[in-house]
């Protein structure tokens, strides 16, 4: 379909073949196609988004019969709120910057050096990770009281980047490996020190896949409940946890204003990093060499 | 340099992990003696293992249950997503307009909705009172099935969840193979169908194989997405899990859950790691 | 020009919703450090929360200053499970379990697992007020401090006769399908309490005391005949699936989706005058045997903090002024005996009181029964 598609779009790549029934055909497929996809991928979205403005929807109208603020007042009324999302905010642009300290160096030995072990060590790291985590906590919660991290910021910070690691390790090797070494070498040879070829040759070209491995951290972080209540009470609740009590107590129009809220830094977040995350350094991360 | 991010999970994750499983195995004594003082109904070993924790999770009816409902809807999920994505990483290759960056600027919203309002969402926009329904009665089709709280809201919703990653994950694919060799085939006479065949699929088994996998685990471990949209049972076995966990105040069964879940888990985790080697191999091979 | 991206993007990240939080309230902040703080941990629905947060703590704080007493709240006990995982490891290890005060379901678990502190006279007075039956089945190491109980709401629009004895109400169940549900046992006290009342009816009396005051597992048996049942409802209730949580159900009621449902009678009364639940909305209690209610338990984790703060505090929930507000915001009952409350309070509770009501089974009874309920009825 698309590249009969293409030519109807650009008439002057090509010249316009005459329509056949079967190109018509196709053609309304695509669209048909793109419809159903977006009716799957926004609909559920959008309905939800109406119910923070309704108060009185009866079934079966495509909208509401009566409109209301109400819920976005309930919403705001809720004290806590405010500081957790400042907090939510807070935890993960430094779990994001922290897990980057932490594993980038990783990321480049992985990728420059091979010693025993290696493979087996990227697979635990993953293994480890997909363990469910429900089972764990009385025991992680002692190990947290062990290092004295209850309820201190290091520990949710800590308990938050466990769930990172993958993304940070796997997905910056990936962007090491592809940089040729005759590059690095070859700045070498021209009389750079080592610190002066990272940061002038390896970095700059490995900088878009860290920038997808940041983006897909600081997701997580963000999304992380259970461990951050385990670890951060009383200190330190973040959005997440809130918008569970919002959510079960007020379902469907809190969950409604809380999408729309939401959305907002997700376009930004979106428009920004979907040039990155789609140019094609994904598949690469997700590749054991 | 490897050892930071090693260090922080083996210590924070892998030791949890190796307490639970001796835990299972009826091992009650050290980091376990918290939830042994705590669990009801425990099988506890005196010398040696038990397996009898495992006996009674798998002779348990239920569980069964759960368990075939875990696998066939992480299949079907499996199934869907790698189609789906396929389908616009597909488009989105072959067709640069605005309506295909649209698409797949579309298909990549999930990733950025956090997933308890996402499955309010799936749950509202299919339940008895929702858009689906609605669409249905004013097109005259009274009769039709309400799919909130059904295995096929969880389903969709999985879908839905899973949809992002597989479409960046193909589309990064389809883009890495040349322009050159598309076209190249295109000229020698062969039609989009044989092209795609011949072309695009043999150079993208690894990102399908890591679609599946991830897909599939996430599936296999979810919890949000089948407590509210999901029928009270049977449901997926991280639901189960917690409920046996929370509810029924048994940790040791729970757990013993967990690690039938990361044994399939880890099933199709070496299916990935398998398609990666070969892949390797082949590559040093042909280089 | 890629870093110039990442440059922008982080700039974005950081300072966008520092600007974002900067213009909203500081609700939260770290107060001055002559304060003593406490925390207490609360799990239940939209009118614990209320209770707390908007009426006993701000008294408190009001007549104590000095004393800031902070509140984690988890709807429907979501967090229960890690918090006692937590408080767990925090008494075995001897750490502060960063909660002082716990309002929950697992306080039960707790206080007879020996985490818990026990309270007396010598360090809450007002805990002699309180019947001493309540104290029990928790080996004295919880402290009641509200009861409720489960009643039935009916939509008055289309049920003009409401069942009167649980007989009835099987009846009306299955003479109007899929106007009824209970939300499952598991994620909520109303539900549970519908599935343990329908079994109950099936089991003698002696039998039903063994099973209220201790741990018994042999007599799990007994349970069969009511848990079929209520397997045997399952094609009746609404679109056969059992609703997440007491709200749940409170939610299919008031959009006309169901027509009758046991409810907690605090949980309801609040959500009628709230106009959450429409006046059409009238609850009754049925008899033969009645719906289950009892006490909600206060517990102090062994390694809480700043004791002595906090016994002051639970004095004050156990005092006849903090009692009266649990009658009023939520419409609970008074834990402690009604000859301590206000005339017009004995009357509202003459004949019913916490330590009145039908009592349920004890918290590991009830464990196995959410499972073996979980098992056969859906």
């Amino acid at each position: 379909m698309s590249v009969v598609e293409q030519a109807a779009v650009l008439p002057a790549a090509r010249p316009r073949p005459r329509p056949t029934a079967r190109s018509v055909a196709l053609r309304s497929l695509g669209v048909v196609f793109v419809l159903a996809l977006l009716v799957f991928m926004v609909g559920p979205i959008l309905w939800l988004a109406l119910r923070a403005f309704s108060n009185v929807w009866p079934y079966p109208r495509f909208l509401p019969s009566d409109w209301t603020m109400k819920w976005w007042h309930s919403v705001f009324a809720d004290k806590s709120l405010g500081h957790s999302i400042k907090l939510s905010f807070e935890f993960a642009p430094v779990v994001t910057v922290a897990s980057a300290v932490i594993c980038l160096p990783a990321a480049y030995a992985f990728s420059r050096f091979n010693f025993p072990g290696r493979r087996f060590l990227l697979v635990s790291l993953f293994a480890t990770n997909a363990f469910p985590k429900i089972g764990l906590y009385i025991s992680m919660a002692g190990v947290f009281y062990t290092f004295n991290l209850m309820g201190t910021f290091l520990g949710v910070v800590i308990v938050q980047l466990i769930g990172t690691v993958v993304f940070m390790t796997w997905i910056p090797t990936a962007a090491f490996s592809s940089i040729p070494r005759s590059l690095e070498e070859a700045a070498r040879d021209a009389g750079a020190g080592p610190l002066r070829v990272f940061f002038r040759i390896t970095f700059p070209l490995a900088a878009p896949g860290i920038f997808v491995a940041m983006i897909l951290s600081f997701l997580a972080s963000f999304d992380e409940a259970q461990g951050t209540f385990l670890v951060g009470i009383p200190n330190y609740i973040t959005m997440p946890t809130e918008m569970y009590t919002l959510v079960l107590n007020y379902p469907e129009q809190a969950a409604a204003v809380f999408s729309i809220l939401l959305a907002i830094p997700s376009v930004i977040l979106m428009s920004l990093a979907r040039k990155h995350v789609m140019g094609g350094r994904l598949a690469e991360g997700f590749q054991i060499r | 340099m490897v050892l930071p991010p090693v260090a922080v999970v083996a210590v924070f994750i892998g030791f949890p992990v190796g307490a639970a499983i001796a835990y299972t195995l009826g091992k009650t004594g050290g980091p376990n003696s918290t939830i042994a003082l705590i669990a009801q109904r425990q099988h506890v070993a005196k010398h040696g293992v038990t397996f009898a924790a495992y006996r009674e999770v798998l002779g348990n009816a239920h569980v069964r249950g759960d368990l075939w409902a875990t696998v066939w809807v992480t299949l079907l999920t499996i199934a869907a997503v790698v189609v789906l994505s396929w389908a616009i990483g597909l488009y989105v290759r072959l067709s640069d307009t605005w309506i295909a960056r649209t698409v797949s600027a579309l298909s990549v919203i999930p990733l950025f909705i956090p997933v308890v309002i996402a499955s309010y969402a799936i749950l509202t926009f299919y339940a008895a009172q929702g858009f689906i329904k609605t669409l249905a009665y004013h097109v005259g089709w009274h009769s039709f099935p309400t799919l909130g709280y059904t295995m096929w809201a969880v389903v969709i919703g999985e879908v839905w969840v899973n949809v992002p990653f597989g479409v960046l994950m193909m589309s990064s694919g389809l883009n890495s193979v040349p322009n050159a060799l598309i076209e190249a085939a295109r000229d020698s006479g062969a039609s989009l169908p044989q092209t795609i065949r011949a072309v695009l699929l043999p150079m993208n088994v690894i990102p399908t194989v890591i679609v599946a996998t991830f897909t599939g685990i996430y599936v296999l471990g979810s919890f949000t997405v089948p407590y509210l949209t999901g029928p009270s049972a049977p449901n997926l076995m991280g639901v189960s899990m917690s409920q046996f966990f929370q509810s029924f105040n048994q940790p040791q069964q729970a757990e013993v859950m967990a690690m039938i879940v990361f044994v399939l888990a880890a099933g199709l985790g070496t299916i990935y790691v398998w398609a990666n080697m070969r892949a390797a191999k082949r590559a040093s091979q042909t280089s | 020009m890629k870093a110039r991206i990442i440059a922008v993007a982080v700039a974005v990240l950081v300072f966008v919703p520092a600007a974002y939080s900067a213009g909203k309230t500081t609700h939260g902040a770290r107060k001055t450090k002559t304060q003593t703080t406490i925390v207490i941990y609360a799990s239940g629905d939209v009118n614990v929360q209320n209770l707390w947060q908007n009426n006993i703590i701000p008294h408190f704080e009001k007549e104590n200053p000095g004393i800031y007493v902070k509140f984690v709240f988890s709807p429907h006990g979501a967090d229960d499970g890690t918090t006692l995982a937590r408080i767990g490891a925090a008494v075995k290890g001897r750490h502060w379990p960063g909660i002082d005060l716990v309002d929950a379901g697992l306080v039960t678990t707790l206080a007879l697992d020996g985490l818990d502190q026990p309270v007396s006279k010598a360090t809450a007075p007002n805990i002699k007020k309180v019947n001493p039956a309540l104290l029990t089945p928790v080996k004295g190491a919880a402290i009641p401090y509200r009861g409720s109980s489960v009643v039935l709401a009916y939509n008055s629009n289309y049920v003009k006769t409401p069942p009167k004895t649980l007989a009835d109400l099987l009846a009306w169940i299955k003479a109007n399908p899929g106007k009824f549900t209970y939300n499952s046992p598991n994620t909520g006290g109303s539900g549970y309490s519908f599935a343990e009342t329908v079994v109950d009816s099936f089991i003698s009396a002696a039998d039903l005391k063994q099973m209220d005051n201790g741990y018994v597992p042999n007599l799990e048996s007994d349970w069969n005949q009511g848990l079929q049942a209520l397997h045997g409802l399952t094609k009746y209730v609404y679109q056969g699936v059992y609703p997440n949580g007491n709200a749940a159900t409170l939610q299919l009621l008031a959009q006309g989706q169901i027509w009758i449902a046991p409810v907690w009678s605090d949980q309801s009364l609040s959500a009628l005058a709230s106009g959450q639940l429409g006046p059409n909305i009238k609850l009754t209690q049925i008899s033969n045997p009645s719906f289950t209610g009892g006490a909600a338990y206060l517990g102090v984790p062994k390694t809480a903090r700043h004791k002595k703060v906090l016994y002051r505090f639970v004095n004050y929930i156990l005092s006849p002024e903090a009692q009266q507000m649990i009658v009023n915001v939520m419409s609970g009952f008074p834990a402690i005996d009604i000859k301590y409350m206000g005339s017009a309070i004995q009357q509202k509770f003459e004949d019913v009181s916490a330590n009145t009501l039908r009592p349920t089974f004890s918290t590991k009874m009830g464990n196995d029964f959410k499972a073996q309920w979980q098992q056969t009825v859906p």
